[in-house]
């Protein structure tokens, strides 16, 4: 075990970079509107990677605290989003956001 | 305040009242009104009448005066100008209650006869008010007691005048004579305004008793020169209105007006006022004024009468006869004889006005004919008005034992001895145009009673071809039906004619038909002592008491003695002791004149008489017995003739001269006005179009440009930066994720370097 090396702040880092990346990734490219969500959603637990591995390697409970809250805020976001997704649908017949371009100019 | 006063006010508003309820209310009113204006005419008459029994026959004293005032405005001091008050007050004196009584008399008598005259006129109602508003400011100018107040009803007269000339104003000829009475008038009233303001510079006062005070003293700091330039400037008002040689072509145009205006503005009252007013300032006047007044005074009674003897219409005879006895009047005044000239004054107001009244009973009984040609023999069918037109006439010529002789008569002595005492030369000329033109009055009454009353009626002879062609059923009517339509006149236009008649008799001022100065009249109006002339310069104090106190030429007693001689030697010897001190003439000149004058008495008694015989005989030869024919005499004389019968082209020298020379400034003006002022105007009209032309490129090009730019530019952009929304919400993700790119790569350059 000892040619592994130990698990530190640079590997959650590292993940949570993945993480936000593939998160950006889908939400830049899908056109699926839940998706894309399901990106956003990637990008919000990148956040939360980070906080919680600060909150290891610094002390102190502030990150944790932080986490949790984005988890809720995000359940709440979803539930909205969500229900925008559907009356989207209602309105266009489609999911797919690069149809939906009523607002341009 | 004094009884009497109290008294005149209400006589001077009673005509006022009569003006305004008629000018307001004469058409709701039974008979237009009418007896309210002679009621209340009556009324006023009576009152007067009782001031003149009051002042005249009670009191019966040549020094009565009374006068109350009352400030009117004042202005307190004006810079420029010093204290400004004028006052307005009311003086009875014997002149003022005798004025009182004729003015109103007459107006009355005229009012009484219009009701005749006038009736069924369609402004019936108006006439009346208008004769109700020249009666008060005629009564304003009488009771007047400041040069201020007078002027003020001086120009009410004026304006009354104007209106009643031109009452017929459908008539153009009316409405020309009106202008041509009202600008005549103008020019004369400038010139009276001036000679107000000379004096009201000097003593800050209107008040007449305070100039003369002020004058007496010797506190007129100007040259003596100003002091007759007052004078004459004074003096243009009475040529204006008094209608004296200058100024005298309105008074035969305002003929067009009615006749009985004629009779009481134009012949009896407001020409007069001209005379009345020279009287109140006559002891202001220098010699030289004087002098430059009695030979306007000459020049016109002989000018007038001399254009009296050609004229046809019947009125315009009696209105240059008008102007001539006018002129007699002013003459009188400059030469010193002030009491024969108001009492020429009075006099003449009653022949005149009962001529005028009787030519307008001739007018009216001929269908409105005024051609004294197509009259004739209206003595058998008009036997009232043939006897006061007659009796009316004789005072005129100024026969004996008329009115008329005796106040003509003493201007005429008057004259003879201003002519003596001046050293002879030119100022004979004075009395000798006197004497001609009382022959040419003679003359001229002769012919016109011969024309209209004698011999058979020419009425037929009227050319039927005549201009007036409305006129002219009138004549054709009367061909057919004849003279016999002619009849005398109703009760209330021949008791007027009676009444002044009766007043032209001598036994109503004098006793003794020879002298008018044993009357009541001339005893009650005494030249007043000069408060100027040569003796101010160098006197002292004894000449300033002595004019203060308005002077009585002859004592109680010896007006008494005089009374009592009746042949021409014991006035000689009366003469002798006039000299010898019963004049208070403190001016040596007055003393002198009025000396020389009672001499001349009888000289112009003896002369005047052959005169009027002459005149008078002349007359019978040329109509009566037609030893001489008229149209012959007119044809070898014709220039003459022609000279006389146009007037002595005095309408067309004024047109040449006064109305050309008017137009041709006007024209002058004009065509100042259109190129110089006009031009200015319109210059600075194009300055400011060329400027506003370039403030408009600029706000056009500029300002405009700028806020266009403005619209442009933010469209620009906004066209530009639209692009950028495309309305995909991955696009801004994309955007935001380079912003935070670009962040990151500006951070981080910054950490490098």
């Amino acid at each position: 075990m000892e040619h592994l090396i130990p698990i530190g702040l640079n590997h959650y880092l590292t993940i949570s970079a993945f993480l936000l990346g593939f998160g950006l990734f889908a939400v830049m490219t899908r056109k699926n509107a839940i998706v894309v969500l399901m990106g956003v959603e990637l990008i919000l637990n990148a956040a939360n990677i980070n906080f919680l591995a600060f909150s290891k390697y610094n002390g102190g409970m502030g990150g944790v605290m932080f986490s949790l809250f984005v988890i809720v805020i995000a359940a709440a976001e979803a539930a909205i989003a969500l229900a925008i997704v559907i009356n989207i649908f209602k309105i266009f017949k489609s999911v797919d956001v690069s149809s939906i371009d009523t607002m341009k100019e | 305040m004094h009884s009497l006063i109290q008294l005149s006010i209400v006589v001077l508003l009673l005509p006022l009242l009569s003006f305004v309820i008629l000018i307001f209310f004469n058409r709701r009113l039974p008979r237009r009104g009418d007896f309210i204006g002679v009621g209340i005419l009556g009324t006023a008459f009576a009152i007067s009448a009782y001031i003149f029994w009051s002042v005249i026959v009670q009191t019966y004293d040549p020094a009565f005066r009374i006068a109350w005032d009352f400030t009117w405005i004042d202005l307190g001091n004006v810079p420029g100008v010093g204290p400004l008050k004028i006052k307005m007050g009311v003086v009875i004196d014997n002149l003022t209650a005798i004025m009182l009584a004729m003015v109103t008399l007459i107006s009355l008598l005229v009012h009484l006869y219009s009701t005749g005259y006038m009736a069924g006129d369609k402004n019936y109602g108006r006439y009346f008010a208008f004769l109700g508003i020249f009666t008060f400011s005629m009564l304003g100018i009488v009771l007047s007691d400041n040069l201020f107040s007078i002027y003020i009803f001086w120009e009410l007269v004026g304006l009354s005048s104007y209106l009643l000339i031109g009452f017929f104003f459908e008539k153009q000829s009316a409405a020309d004579a009106q202008k041509k009475a009202f600008l005549a008038n103008r020019v004369g009233d400038i010139g009276m305004w001036l000679g107000i303001l000379i004096l009201y510079s000097q003593f800050h006062t209107f008040s007449f008793e305070q100039i003369y005070a002020n004058l007496a003293a010797g506190k007129f700091t100007l040259s003596n020169a100003w002091l007759t330039a007052a004078g004459i400037l004074l003096f243009m008002g009475c040529v204006g209105k008094s209608a004296q040689f200058p100024l005298h072509i309105w008074l035969p145009d305002a003929m067009e007006g009615p006749t009985p205006v004629s009779a009481l503005i134009h012949a009896a009252t407001m020409v007069a006022a001209g005379v009345y007013f020279v009287a109140r300032i006559f002891v202001v006047l220098t010699p030289d004024a004087l002098h430059v007044i009695a030979f306007i005074g000459a020049f016109t009674a002989f000018m007038a009468a001399t254009i009296a003897i050609t004229q046809n219409d019947i009125k315009r005879v009696l209105a240059y006869s008008t102007v001539s006895q006018l002129g007699y009047m002013v003459l009188g005044l400059g030469v010193g004889a002030y009491s024969a000239a108001l009492f020429h004054l009075v006099t003449h107001a009653f022949f005149k006005a009962c001529l005028f009244l009787g030519s307008g009973a001739i007018i009216h009984a001929m269908h409105h004919e005024q051609d004294m040609r197509w009259m004739g023999g209206l003595r058998k069918h008009m036997p009232w008005t043939f006897a006061t037109f007659t009796l009316a006439t004789l005072a005129l010529a100024g026969l004996p034992l008329t009115s008329g002789f005796m106040s003509k008569d003493a201007i005429l002595a008057g004259a003879i001895g201003f002519a003596q005492v001046e050293g002879g030369g030119v100022y004979y000329l004075i009395p000798v145009l006197g004497f001609f033109s009382a022959m040419l009055t003679a003359f001229y009454m002769g012919r016109q009673i011969w024309l209209v009353f004698f011999g058979e009626s020419r009425t037929h002879l009227k050319p039927v071809d005549n201009h007036h062609s409305d006129h002219h059923a009138h004549g054709a009517a009367d061909e057919q039906h004849g003279v016999h339509e002619v009849h005398e006149v109703s009760w209330n236009m021949r008791a007027p004619l009676v009444i002044l008649a009766v007043l032209s008799v001598f036994i109503v001022y004098s006793p003794n038909p020879l002298d008018g100065a044993e009357g009541w009249f001339m005893k009650m109006i005494k030249t007043p002592a000069t408060v100027v002339g040569p003796a101010n310069h160098n006197s002292s104090g004894a000449l300033i008491q002595a004019s203060s106190a308005p002077l009585m030429a002859e004592a109680q007693p010896a007006a008494g003695a005089h009374s009592a001689t009746d042949s021409p030697a014991e006035s000689a010897g009366e003469h002798a002791s006039v000299k010898g001190g019963e004049h208070t003439f403190a001016d040596p000149r007055q003393a002198e004149i009025a000396h020389a004058s009672h001499g001349a008495h009888f000289t112009a008694i003896y002369i005047s008489s052959i005169m009027v015989v002459l005149g008078i005989s002349m007359a019978f030869v040329v109509y009566v017995f037609k030893i001489i024919d008229p149209e012959k005499t007119a044809q070898a004389i014709r220039p003459l003739y022609l000279f006389s019968l146009n007037k002595w082209y005095w309408d067309e020298i004024y047109q040449a001269t006064f109305i050309k020379g008017s137009i041709v400034i006007s024209k002058i003006l004009s065509w100042f006005d259109t190129n110089v002022v006009d031009g200015i105007v319109n210059g600075v009209a194009l300055v400011v179009k060329k400027f506003a032309f370039a403030n408009n490129s600029f706000d056009k090009y500029v300002v405009d440009g700028l806020v266009n730019f403005t619209a442009f530019s933010v469209n620009t952009t906004g066209a530009v930066l639209r692009k950028l929304q495309t309305g995909k919400v991955q696009t801004y993700v994309v955007m935001l994720l380079l912003a935070v790119f670009g962040y990151f790569v500006f951070y981080f350059t910054r950490l490098i370097y």
